[in-house]
């Protein structure tokens, strides 16, 4: 569907395995990413979502295998280098102490700035316009706890704008939204224009936003390609354990998932 | 809204500002001596502008102030600020709203530190007219007897913040419980190898230990100012130098490490320079609890969603030196341990946070 071959690759991963507490969680996992492109990782609760992301901004070492960040090795990266590299937005932030939502956003300048620098007057602007972006102007001085999900998520946006990363990393980002948030925040960060992974549980979401796919399942890589690849009849049933239908989409042709319940009487009482 | 909290922040400011011009001259005026804020000021302007003309004020007035009190009120500032900053970073790296240099036993590994250097000095390697000259400020203050203190504080401070963080183990999810009873049973060794160290000692080495468990800045002179100023003040720079990455520590150690900080060496260097602080601070006034846990509290209370570092310290000292000001003059021909003061207000304020902690 994309061209992937225009594109400089953004990430590359080869055989990446991660063993923790004598447990593989993650099974040599092999895919390509070019840049400015945006890949949802799918699976199922455990698959080895997390951990491959975690794998990716180099929260956990893997136990072996290789990750190219931009073409060099992301070992070779420090601490700081990695962080104008990459930026992560997690599902919240835990709270210890009160912070308004502009300093939240403030600490995207961390990796930029050396133990002398101050805040200048350029910063400020990039705050702010990184607020004004995600549609928080009005809250800038609420205190973080304060916001909303759907708001603490955009707040959490704004600090990755702030960091200036080519490549933005996001933990279930839509996870506790309701479907307008959901929509608005993968729209917004498509709207940035760089390399974007997201892991996402909605199959007909990351169909609808991502150009490439990657399905996870018990930390092995069972598909990677355009959403119309991975997303089969087949591979869903077979990872998700659920029948379903698949047809494409209406509007933007990818496809769309229904699915097939087993029990009526289940579907009343609410499952 | 934000205009109102500016405002309230830029009055923050200001009368914090004419505390810290004010207590000085104020807080000298308070002891068994009676001398006025005024004679304290001319006898100030005399001593600074060098005027021999307008004699003022007698002899023994500037002897008090400047020998006595004036290097009193500076020590008690500093301890102040020193504790507050202590507290302030503590609480911010364990993510522990109850981390304080007392709490976390810090202090009492610091005391036990000073009273091992302290009764093998009297016991063994000098003689006591040696320790009286040092006790009373007659030896140079980096001379390696005024260093040897210290030094011996901190390493006992630093052996209890491994303790406590073996303990606790820092990897798991903050758990402040957890954390803090590692803190109380640290504190507990330490005071039990103190008791030892003291049951084994002199009767005189005894009776100078006891000035460290109860926290005192009757013993105060400029030769023992000098090195806790240099301490916190340098202490004081590095924390202002690392200021983004500490605030970034308290959203969690995957945030911070995706915001470029390298998480466990930033953590480890913190809490060795808050040992360093209070060691320098336990051996020149002894065990002073609570300061640490209540100033960042208060502050954060007063000025929410900020964190400024140094008006943390300023308020501390200024609460130091007014709280020692009460401990000089509560009783009648005798003072009160300072450590005494800051323990009764603390304990309360401790099970006032515990009250209203979510």
């Amino acid at each position: 569907m994309t061209d992937t071959t225009t594109q400089p690759l953004a990430l590359s991963v080869s055989q990446l395995s991660w063993t923790h507490d004598d447990c593989a969680i993650l099974k040599n996992i092999q895919f390509d990413l070019p840049a400015k492109q945006m890949l949802g990782v799918i699976g199922p609760n455990g698959a080895g979502k997390s951990s491959l992301l975690r794998c990716l901004y180099r929260f956990i070492l893997p136990s072996s295998g290789h990750i190219s960040l931009f073409g060099q090795n992301i070992a070779q990266y420090s601490a700081r280098q990695l962080a104008t590299k990459i930026a992560v937005v997690q599902q919240d932030t835990p709270q210890f102490f009160e912070m308004n939502t502009r300093q939240l956003v403030a600490m995207g300048l961390t990796p930029h700035k050396g133990l002398l620098d101050s805040t200048t007057s350029k910063d400020n602007q990039l705050i702010d316009d990184a607020i004004l972006q995600v549609g928080l102007a009005t809250k800038a001085e609420l205190q973080y706890s304060q916001l909303s999900g759907g708001e603490k998520q955009r707040a959490l946006i704004a600090r990755a704008i702030v960091q200036q990363p080519q490549l933005l990393i996001l933990d279930e980002p839509t996870n506790h939204l309701d479907i307008h948030y959901q929509i608005q925040i993968l729209q917004l960060v498509k709207s940035l224009g760089i390399t974007v992974i997201a892991s996402i549980h909605d199959l007909n979401l990351a169909s609808a936003m991502c150009d490439n796919l990657v399905l996870l399942n018990q930390g092995e890589l069972i598909a990677n390609g355009s959403p119309s690849e991975v997303l089969t009849e087949d591979q869903i049933s077979t990872v998700f354990k659920v029948c379903c239908e698949i047809e494409p989409h209406r509007q933007h042709g990818n496809p769309l998932i229904s699915y097939f319940y087993h029990d009526a009487n289940q579907i009343i009482v609410g499952h | 809204m934000i205009v109102a909290k500016q405002h309230k922040y830029s009055m923050f400011v200001a009368i914090l500002a004419l505390l810290t011009v004010v207590s000085p001259f104020l807080a000298a005026s308070f002891g068994a001596a009676n001398i006025s804020a005024s004679d304290i000021y001319h006898a100030m302007a005399e001593k600074l502008l060098i005027s021999s003309a307008s004699d003022h004020t007698s002899n023994i007035t500037q002897r008090i102030v400047f020998e006595l009190r004036l290097p009193r009120i500076v020590l008690a500032f500093v301890a102040g600020a020193g504790l507050a900053l202590a507290g302030s970073v503590l609480q911010t790296v364990t993510r522990n709203p109850l981390a304080d240099p007392y709490l976390f036993g810090i202090s009492s590994g610091a005391s036990f530190g000073a009273v091992m250097v302290f009764t093998i000095l009297v016991e063994g390697m000098f003689s006591p007219s040696d320790v009286i000259a040092l006790s009373n400020g007659q030896v140079s203050w980096w001379s390696w007897q005024n260093l040897l203190l210290p030094i011996g504080a901190f390493v006992g401070a630093s052996l209890s913040v491994l303790l406590v963080l073996c303990l606790s183990g820092l990897g798991r999810a903050a758990q402040i419980e957890r954390m803090l009873l590692s803190g109380v049973a640290t504190s507990f060794l330490f005071g039990a190898l103190t008791s030892l160290v003291l049951y084994f000692s002199s009767p005189q080495a005894t009776a100078s230990v006891l000035f460290w468990s109860l926290g005192s800045f009757a013993k105060a002179n400029w030769a023992g100012v000098i090195l806790p100023t240099i301490v916190v003040s340098l202490s004081l720079m590095i924390i202002l130098l690392f200021k983004r990455q500490i605030s970034a520590l308290q959203a969690g150690d995957e945030t911070a490490h995706t915001l470029g900080v390298s998480v466990a060496k930033l953590r480890m260097s913190m809490l060795l320079l808050c040992s360093l602080i209070t060691a320098v601070l336990v051996a020149t006034c002894g065990g002073i609890g609570f300061v640490g846990l209540m100033i960042p509290h208060c502050i954060r209370l007063l000025l929410p969603g900020r964190q400024p570092i140094i008006i943390t310290a300023i308020v501390g000292g200024l609460f130091m030196v007014w709280i020692d000001v009460i401990a000089r003059c509560i009783l009648s021909h005798q003072e009160l341990p300072v450590g005494i003061i800051t323990a009764a207000i603390g304990s309360v304020f401790f099970l006032f946070i515990l009250r209203h902690r979510r």
